[in-house]
C-alpha cells in the first residue's frame, strides 16, 4: 500500500466506451461510464449477463484488441492505460491489477501443473528460481486454504470449489493492488460459497488489495462489497452503498433485479423483470422494460445524476418515484362521548410499482387508513397526496392512471342483482369513458386478465351466482379497468380458501409485474405479507411501530409488537 | 479409485487383444494377397525382371511347386506360415534365392532414411507455416499461404516428383536421376560420402516433404486457432506473461497434442508415397523392392514387405497412443488425494 492515509484514487475511469466489431457494425457493450475507486475500496458491478460486466474487467486490463475499439480513459494507480503501450500493459497486468476469473475448465492451461501456473508471472517478474517458486506456489495454496501437494495437480484433477481456490492464489501470487473478481460465485454450492466470502475477507485484511466484484449474484454484492454499481445493457443505472441499495433501490432496474433474487430475501416469490435488454437505443436503456416510463425516456438518455446523499442514478423521473404521500394523517371516531382513535399521526409513502404491506391485528387502524388513503374518508389531520396533488373527496379513484380499492368482502362489494357485465362498466359509465364499445373491449381485456371468461353467457350472469374466488376476481377487475396506479387491496383474500387465495395473489402479482401499479396490501397475515411485498409497515393500535424491507422487518426488527406477531404469524 | 483402476487396467487388456486380433488379420491377409495375385511365380525363375531368360516346362515347374511345398493345400501352407513367422523365419526368396530377413533388412535402410527424414521436415515446416497462418488469422498472409497449400497438397506425390526430377534432375542437372550413392565411388572421407548419399535423397525426400507438408499445416493452423480462442489464453495475457511463453507454453504446447496421433496416422500414407517416390527415382529401398517383387511374383518376399510395413504403421500407431498419454494429463485420472476431493 502506497498511501498512509488510505484514501488515494487507485481507479479512475471516465467515459470508458468499448465497441465489438461484428461482421456488419460495432456494438456497443459499454456506453460512457464512469467511476473511480480509492485504494481499500471494494466496489460490486451488479448486473444480468449481457450488461457488459466482463467487458468492464477485460477493458481494466488493457485486454480489448482492435478491431474492437476502446474509448474514453482508464487511470489504473495514476497511470492511464490506454496511453501504454502493450508493454507497459503487460507489467501493469497482474502486478496492479488481478482478475479471478470466472471458474471454468478452461481458464487454466490444462497441460500445465496449476502450482506452475500461480507462479508463472511471479517468476517471470522477479526472476524467481525453480525452487524459490516452487516455495512460493506452496505458500499461496496454503494462504487460500489447500494442501502444498496440489500444486502438482492438472487443472482437471480439481473440483469446482479447489479450482475457485487455485484461481484466487493465482491472482494474488503477484500481491496486486486491485482485485477483480469476475463471478466469484458462480456454480458453487452455498457453504462452499461462504467460505470463499471467509476467506476472501481474511486475505483482504492480509494483503490489503482492493476489491472490483462483479457479478449477477446479489450476495455476492452484498458479502464482499461496500459500494456498488447497478450495470444495464453497458450503461450504469445506480450508484451507491451497497447496503444502502439493497434495502431500498431508486432505480426500477435495480429493483427488478432484487426481487429477482432468491439471497435478498429467501421466503418472497421470485419475479422477473419482465421483456429483453435493448442495446443501442436513443434513450434509457431500460425503457422497454420500465413501468413508469415517459415519452421523454425513449427520446432522450438519462444523465447519471445524484438523488441522495451518497446515491447517483440515470433516470428522467428521478428513481423510482413516490406515488403516494401520506403525513401526520390522524383519524378519531366519535361514539357517543368517546373519542376513539383511529389513525394516529400516520406518515407513509408508497413508491411506483411496489408492494407494501400494511400487517396489523384487526381493530389496529388498517381499514381506516386505507379509506383515508383513497379519499373516500377525510383525515382528521394531515394530508395526502398522490401523483403530485393533494387528495381530497374521492378524486383519485373517478379518474384513470388513480387509486381502486378492493374490499375484503366480495359478496357484499357487488351487489347480487348486477351482472358481471353491469359491474365491470359501471365505474366506465359514472366515470363516462369513451364509447360503448370502448368500453365492452376495456371489461373484456380486464375479465381475461383476471382469468375469467368473457362470452356472453359468463357477462350475462349475476353476481351471486358466483363463488366467492370469482367475485374477487370480478371486483380485481373492476378495479383493473380503470387502470389504476395504485391499488389498495383491504384483507382481499381473508374470507377465500388457501388455494384460491393462492391463485388470486400469483395472479395479481403477475398483473402488477407486467404492468407496473402500485399495491397496498392490506393483511393481518404477516406470512402472506412476506410472502408478496417488497416493505412492510406494522400498524399497532393505529400507530406505525415498525417499517422497512421486508427482509428487515421479518429478520432484524427489534420492536417488540412485531416480534409478537411474527411469533404468532410463524404458529 | 479402485474402480478406475480396475476400469484402466481393463482397458489396456483392451487394447492388447485390439492389437493382437489387428496384427492377425495383416498376416492373413499378408498370406492370401499374393496368392490371390493371376501368375506363375516361376514363370520368371532366374533371369532380370522384364526379360525372359528361360521358361520351363510343365514338369520343372510342378518340380518347384513340390519343392517350396505350393502343391499343398491352402490350410496348411498357411499353417505352416504362420508357425515359420512365430519363430521368426519370414521364408525364403523364390527369385533372389536369399533369406527374405537379409533382403529385406539390406533395404530397409534406405527407406527409413527417406520416411523419417521426409516425416521430420514435413512436421517441421507444416508447424512453422500453420502457426504463422493462426497468428496472422483473417489477415492476407493467412489467405495466401492457406490456399498454396491446399492446391499443392492436392497434387500426387509422383507427379511432384516426376516434375521435380524433369526440371532439377535432368533439366538443370543439379540432382543424380537414380540410386542413392554414385556406382563404385571411392570417398576421400566419411563426409563425401555423407554429402553423397545426402545428394542422392535430396529430390525424394523434397516430393515426399512437399506432399505430406499441406496435412500438417492444415491440422496445426487449425488446432491452433481453436486454442487461440480459449479462456486460458486469455487468463495468459491477462497474467502480463511474456510473448514469447504465451506463444509457445500456452498455445503451441496445448495445439501440437493432437498432431502426434495424427502423424502416426498419416505414417501410412507416407510409406505410400515413398513407394511411389523410391520407383520415380530409383532408390534403392523398400519400395523398388517390392515392384520387383510384385513382378515375378515371389510370394515370400512379397509377404515379408507387406508384414515389414504393417508391422511399422501398427507399432507407430501404439508409439502415438503412449505418447499422447504422456503428453496429455487430461488421459491421467485423478490420483491425488481423493479423500480431499470430497471435503470441497
Amino acid at each position: 500500500m502506497s498511501s498512509c492515509n488510505g484514501y488515494d484514487l487507485l481507479l479512475e475511469v471516465n467515459n470508458l466506451a468499448v465497441h465489438y466489431q461484428t461482421s456488419e457494425n460495432f456494438l456497443p457493450a459499454l456506453n460512457k461510464i464512469s467511476f473511480s475507486m480509492n485504494s481499500g475500496d471494494n466496489l460490486g458491478i451488479l448486473g444480468e449477463s449481457g450488461s457488459g460486466k466482463t467487458t468492464l474487467a477485460m477493458a481494466l486490463m488493457g485486454l480489448i484488441d482492435p478491431p474492437h475499439r476502446v474509448y474514453g480513459s482508464v487511470r489504473v494507480a495514476g497511470k492511464e492505460l490506454m496511453a501504454l503501450a502493450e508493454k507497459e500493459k503487460k507489467k501493469l497486468r497482474w502486478k496492479t491489477i488481478a482478475m479471478v476469473f470466472q471458474n471454468s475448465l478452461d481458464v487454466l492451461n490444462p497441460v500445465m501443473k496449476v502450482g506452475q501456473q500461480i507462479v508463472e508471472p511471479l517468476k517471470e517478474a522477479e526472476n524467481l528460481l525453480e525452487r524459490e517458486a516452487s516455495l512460493e506456489a506452496e505458500r499461496l495454496l496454503e494462504l487460500v486454504g489447500l494442501e502444498k501437494y496440489w500444486k502438482d495437480a492438472y487443472p482437471h484433477q480439481l473440483s469446482g470449489g479447489m479450482m475457485q481456490r487455485v484461481l484466487l492464489a493465482m491472482a494474488i501470487s503477484c500481491r496486486p493492488r486491485l482485485l477483480i473478481l469476475d463471478e466469484p460465485t458462480s456454480s458453487l454450492d452455498p457453504v462452499t460459497r461462504k467460505n470463499l466470502f471467509e476467506m476472501i475477507h481474511n486475505l483482504q485484511e492480509k494483503l490489503g488489495f482492493s476489491m472490483l466484484v462483479i457479478s449477477h449474484d446479489l450476495s455476492a454484492v452484498q458479502d464482499l462489497t461496500d459500494k456498488m454499481i447497478v450495470l444495464y445493457a453497458g450503461e450504469i443505472l445506480e450508484m451507491g452503498l451497497t447496503r444502502e441499495i439493497t434495502e431500498e433501490p431508486a432505480h426500477t432496474y435495480t429493483r427488478g433485479l432484487i426481487n429477482s433474487s432468491v439471497q435478498a430475501f429467501p421466503y418472497k416469490d421470485l419475479w422477473g423483470i419482465p421483456g429483453e435488454a435493448q442495446i443501442g437505443v436513443r434513450g434509457c436503456t431500460f425503457a422497454s422494460r420500465c413501468t413508469q416510463v415517459l415519452a421523454i425516456c425513449r427520446e432522450k438518455k438519462p444523465p447519471l445524476e445524484q438523488v441522495l446523499a451518497n446515491r447517483k442514478i440515470a433516470c428522467h423521473r428521478g428513481g423510482i418515484v413516490d406515488l403516494l404521500k401520506a403525513t401526520d394523517i390522524s383519524k378519531s371516531f366519535k361514539l357517543r362521548n368517546t373519542v376513539i382513535p383511529a389513525v394516529k399521526g400516520v406518515t407513509l409513502r408508497v413508491r411506483h410499482g411496489e408492494t407494501v404491506a400494511l400487517v396489523g391485528r384487526s381493530g389496529s387502524g388498517k381499514s381506516t387508513l386505507a379509506h383515508i388513503l383513497a379519499g373516500f374518508l377525510p383525515p382528521d389531520r394531515g394530508e395526502v397526496v398522490f401523483d403530485n396533488r393533494k387528495v381530497k373527496s374521492n378524486w383519485p379513484a373517478c379518474k384513470e392512471g388513480g387509486i381502486q380499492l378492493i374490499l375484503q368482502d366480495p359478496f357484499s362489494a357487488l351487489s347480487h342483482r348486477f351482472t358481471v357485465e353491469d359491474a365491470l362498466l359501471e365505474p366506465l359509465h359514472v366515470n363516462k369513458f369513451g364509447s360503448l364499445e370502448e368500453r365492452m373491449i376495456r371489461i373484456k381485456t380486464a375479465l381475461k386478465d383476471v382469468q375469467l371468461p368473457t362470452d356472453d353467457e359468463f357477462l350475462k350472469r349475476y353476481c351471486s351466482s358466483l363463488s366467492g374466488g370469482q367475485r374477487q376476481r370480478i371486483a380485481i377487475a373492476r378495479a383493473l379497468v380503470m387502470k389504476p396506479k395504485l391499488l389498495l387491496a383491504d384483507e382481499i383474500t381473508s374470507m377465500l380458501d388457501v388455494s384460491t387465495q393462492a391463485n388470486l395473489l400469483r395472479l395479481l402479482k403477475g398483473l402488477q409485474n407486467s404492468s407496473g401499479f402500485a399495491m397496498v396490501f392490506i393483511t393481518h397475515d404477516l406470512q402472506l405479507a412476506r410472502k408478496i411485498s417488497e416493505r412492510i409497515i406494522v400498524l399497532h393500535n393505529g400507530e406505525i411501530v415498525e417499517e422497512g424491507s421486508a427482509s428487515y422487518v421479518m429478520e432484524e426488527s427489534s420492536c417488540c409488537h412485531a416480534r409478537e406477531l411474527m411469533e404468532a404469524g410463524f404458529l | 479409485m479402485d474402480i478406475l483402476r480396475g476400469k484402466k487396467r481393463s482397458s489396456s487388456i483392451f487394447r492388447v487383444v485390439e492389437y493382437f486380433l489387428t496384427f492377425l488379420v495383416i498376416i492373413s491377409l499378408n498370406f492370401a494377397l499374393p496368392r490371390m495375385m493371376p501368375g506363375e511365380p516361376f514363370l520368371h525363375y532366374s533371369g532380370e525382371v522384364d526379360e525372359l531368360v528361360a521358361f520351363y516346362s510343365k514338369e520343372q515347374i510342378q518340380y518347384y511347386h513340390e519343392y517350396y511345398g505350393l502343391d499343398r493345400p491352402l490350410h496348411e501352407q498357411y499353417f505352416s506360415y504362420l508357425k515359420d513367422l512365430a519363430e521368426g523365419d519370414l521364408g525364403f526368396s523364390y527369385y533372389y534365392k536369399e533369406n527374405v530377413r537379409t533382403i529385406i533388412l539390406r533395404r530397409l535402410p534406405w527407406t527409413m532414411f527417406l520416411v523419417i527424414s521426409a516425416m521430420g521436415l514435413s512436421i517441421i515446416a507444416g508447424i512453422i507455416l500453420g502457426s504463422y497462418s493462426a497468428w496472422h488469422r483473417g489477415k492476407w498472409q493467412d489467405s495466401v499461404l492457406y490456399t498454396a497449400l491446399v492446391v499443392f497438397s492436392e497434387i500426387p506425390a509422383f507427379l511432384v516428383g516426376l516434375a521435380l526430377l524433369i526440371w532439377l534432375g535432368a533439366g538443370l542437372g543439379l540432382f543424380p536421376l537414380a540410386g542413392a550413392a554414385t556406382h563404385f565411388a571411392n570417398y576421400d572421407s566419411i563426409w563425401d560420402k555423407i554429402a553423397d548419399m545426402l545428394h542422392h535423397a535430396a529430390l525424394p525426400v523434397l516430393t515426399l516433404t512437399l506432399s505430406r507438408t499441406g496435412g500438417i499445416y492444415l491440422l496445426v493452423r487449425n488446432s491452433l486457432g481453436t486454442v487461440l480462442a480459449k479462456d486460458y489464453m486469455l487468463t495468459a495475457r491477462a497474467k502480463g506473461l511474456k510473448e514469447l511463453r504465451i506463444r509457445y507454453v500456452y498455445a503451441l504446447r496445448n495445439a501440437l497434442m493432437p498432431l502426434c496421433t495424427r502423424i502416426a496416422i498419416q505414417l501410412g500414407a507416407l510409406i505410400g508415397g515413398a513407394i511411389l517416390a523410391e520407383n520415380v527415382f530409383s532408390y534403392p529401398g523398400i519400395g523398388v523392392l517390392m515392384r520387383s517383387a510384385v513382378v515375378v511374383r515371389d510370394y515370400p518376399l512379397i509377404q515379408g514387405i507387406f508384414l515389414v510395413l504393417a508391422v511399422g504403421v501398427m507399432v507407430a500407431n501404439m508409439l502415438a497412443d503412449l505418447a499422447y498419454k504422456y503428453i496429455d494429463p487430461r488421459t491421467r485420472p485423478a490420483v491425488i488425494g481423493s479423500r480431499e476431493m470430497e471435503e470441497f
